[in-house]
């Protein structure tokens, strides 16, 4: 029986240490995160895909202000990364503490971080 | 799509916006003093009670105040029971879409007078706790948990437009100075001193002199907030209401000799997360919601005489002027750094100093954006007026652009 598109399953697979995504069995678009609705054809039959975690950052950030949960632990860079498979996510790339430090463009790869309050998507320079 | 009938502004207020000056008061206090200025700006007279619903955007009286259920608690206030109120949340565009919804029903037939205006009472929650509340409307699943904050969704969009058309921050600065300068014209405004006259109280406090305006926004004094957008690329935290009344075309004339027509409202949504956005340079909804307008309208981007676009970060202002056609993609910046939107240029955009000085009480900015092409349509804009403005554009942006709305003014 195959898991629900919901965001439980994807936080299920998450904690487990793999990115997964729908595909709608209509038009073959990826959705990630996943989603029971395509949003590109409307279909509603989706299937389960595993994502790599290979990428091309396409935007990022370096935090300096932190939200009160990140308080601590900055500064540090988020970003955008266009994965190989194709669709964009966005992921923490805890080692960069300076916008000098990367740039657009950049090869990264993805690494899970699990701690309380779940598991979150990492990206580390290549 | 057009509207069924006219619909006019007949009346427009707005308390200061500021994050000191209104310590002692509520969302309530805040908003009640924008409705009553807004009813004795009405020329002929107007009794509050003529208005038959009130509509109030407000994003998180909930989180920030610990108070919900603010629709009905402004009709009472108002001493407007047993009138509907309904109380509209769309993040930072709140209140723009509350025009869009009051507009609607007053062109439906279902009213002939109605209030609307938004609210944020912000500085009760120290700046940890309100980015924590803000970033409440971006995705709490996919953005916020990898770090993201509003600041970052804005900055994150700045690195790919720089990348993306080898543009530079100088150009973002370039922005912030205008609205700083217009700032200073605008008694609302919560910032009211340009840079230069910044850098020198700030300097003089840390014994540090500035050659010019990029010298001084370059130095320490102006730390990153998220990278690369630094603290004066961004809006500050404000406490403000604003108001206006709105009537049908029927009965307008009554109110006042010069109402302010809107002729073609819009509004778009678009993906909720940046990730999943077709392009992070640009906002689509943007695109969208302002085209529903200009053709509603009948105009064209060339026929806006004056613009309030939503600059809650200064790349959103140059995102803004190029999304809504009034220049190419990759020129927004170079525009301002021109002067092109200045208030004496070509195409004068955010003359009141924008969110960027004027302040972002987040649920109040879509109708004080109204509040200014109220005042600017009818000349009453004093030493910010922009000479012989006929056509004006009010720009309204939700989070980082999954709402958008759009209207367009005019006499």
């Amino acid at each position: 029986m195959e898991k629900p598109f919901t965001t439980d399953s994807y936080r299920e697979f998450l904690e487990s240490g793999k990115i997964m995504a729908s595909r709608c069995r209509g038009c073959g678009e990826l959705h990630l995160p996943p989603r029971p609705i395509c949003s590109k054809c409307g279909g509603r039959s989706m299937e389960w895909v595993e994502i790599g975690g290979r990428g091309t950052l396409e935007a990022f950030t370096v935090i300096h202000v932190p939200p009160k949960r990140m308080k601590g632990r900055h500064p540090y860079a988020t970003g955008i990364v266009r994965l190989e498979e194709g669709p964009r996510i966005s992921g923490l790339i805890p080692d960069i503490k300076r916008g000098e430090d990367v740039r657009i463009g950049a090869a990264v790869e993805a690494f899970i971080v699990r701690e309380e309050g779940g598991a979150k998507i990492c990206f580390r320079l290549v | 799509m057009g509207l069924f009938r006219k619909v006019a502004v007949i009346g427009a207020g707005m308390t200061r916006f500021h994050n000191r000056i209104h310590s002692g008061k509520g969302g309530r206090d805040l908003f009640v003093e924008a409705v009553l200025e807004a009813v004795d700006s009405v020329d002929n007279g107007f009794d509050m009670r003529e208005a038959e619903a009130i509509f109030v955007g407000n994003y998180s009286s909930d989180c920030f105040e610990g108070q919900g259920h603010t629709a009905a608690l402004m009709a009472d206030w108002l001493g407007l029971n047993p009138r509907p109120s309904i109380r509209i949340e769309d993040a930072c565009a709140s209140s723009g879409v509350a025009i869009n919804m009051a507009a609607l029903a007053i062109a439906s037939g279902a009213y002939e007078v109605v209030i609307v205006g938004g609210f944020e009472k912000m500085t009760g929650k120290e700046t940890e706790e309100a980015t924590e509340i803000l970033a409440m409307a971006a995705d709490s699943l996919y953005e916020v948990p990898v770090g993201f904050t509003f600041p970052g969704l804005y900055a994150a969009m700045a690195t790919a437009y720089f990348d993306r058309y080898g543009s530079t921050w100088e150009e973002l600065a370039a922005i912030s100075i205008k609205n700083h300068r217009n700032g200073a014209l605008n008694e609302k405004a919560h910032f009211q001193s340009d840079i230069m006259e910044t850098a020198r109280r700030l300097g003089e406090r840390h014994n540090m002199t500035f050659r010019d305006e990029l010298d001084f926004l370059r130095s320490p004094l102006n730390p990153y907030v998220a990278y690369p957008l630094r603290l004066f690329d961004c809006c500050p935290i404000s406490d403000g209401a604003s108001a206006l009344i709105l009537a049908s075309g029927d009965v307008a004339r009554r109110y006042t000799d010069t109402p302010i027509y809107i002729h073609g409202l819009g509004q778009a949504s678009d993906t909720f997360s940046l990730h999943t956005r077709e392009e992070l340079t640009e906002l689509r909804a943007t695109r969208v919601a302002a085209s529903q307008a200009y053709k509603m309208a009948g105009v064209s981007p060339r026929d806006v005489d004056v613009a309030d676009v939503h600059d809650c970060f200064t790349i959103a202002e140059v995102l803004a002027t190029e999304d809504l056609g009034f220049f190419p993609k990759g020129q927004g910046g170079k525009a301002a750094v021109e002067g092109r939107t200045s208030i004496d240029g070509e195409r004068p955009v955010n003359p009141d100093g924008g969110l960027k000085a004027k302040g972002h009480p987040v649920g109040a900015t879509g109708a004080a954006m109204a509040y200014e092409m109220f005042k600017q349509l009818r000349g009453e804009a004093g030493r910010r007026q922009v000479e012989g403005a006929e056509v004006g554009l009010a720009h309204n942006v939700g989070a980082s652009g999954a709402t958008v709305t759009v209207q367009v003014f005019g006499r």
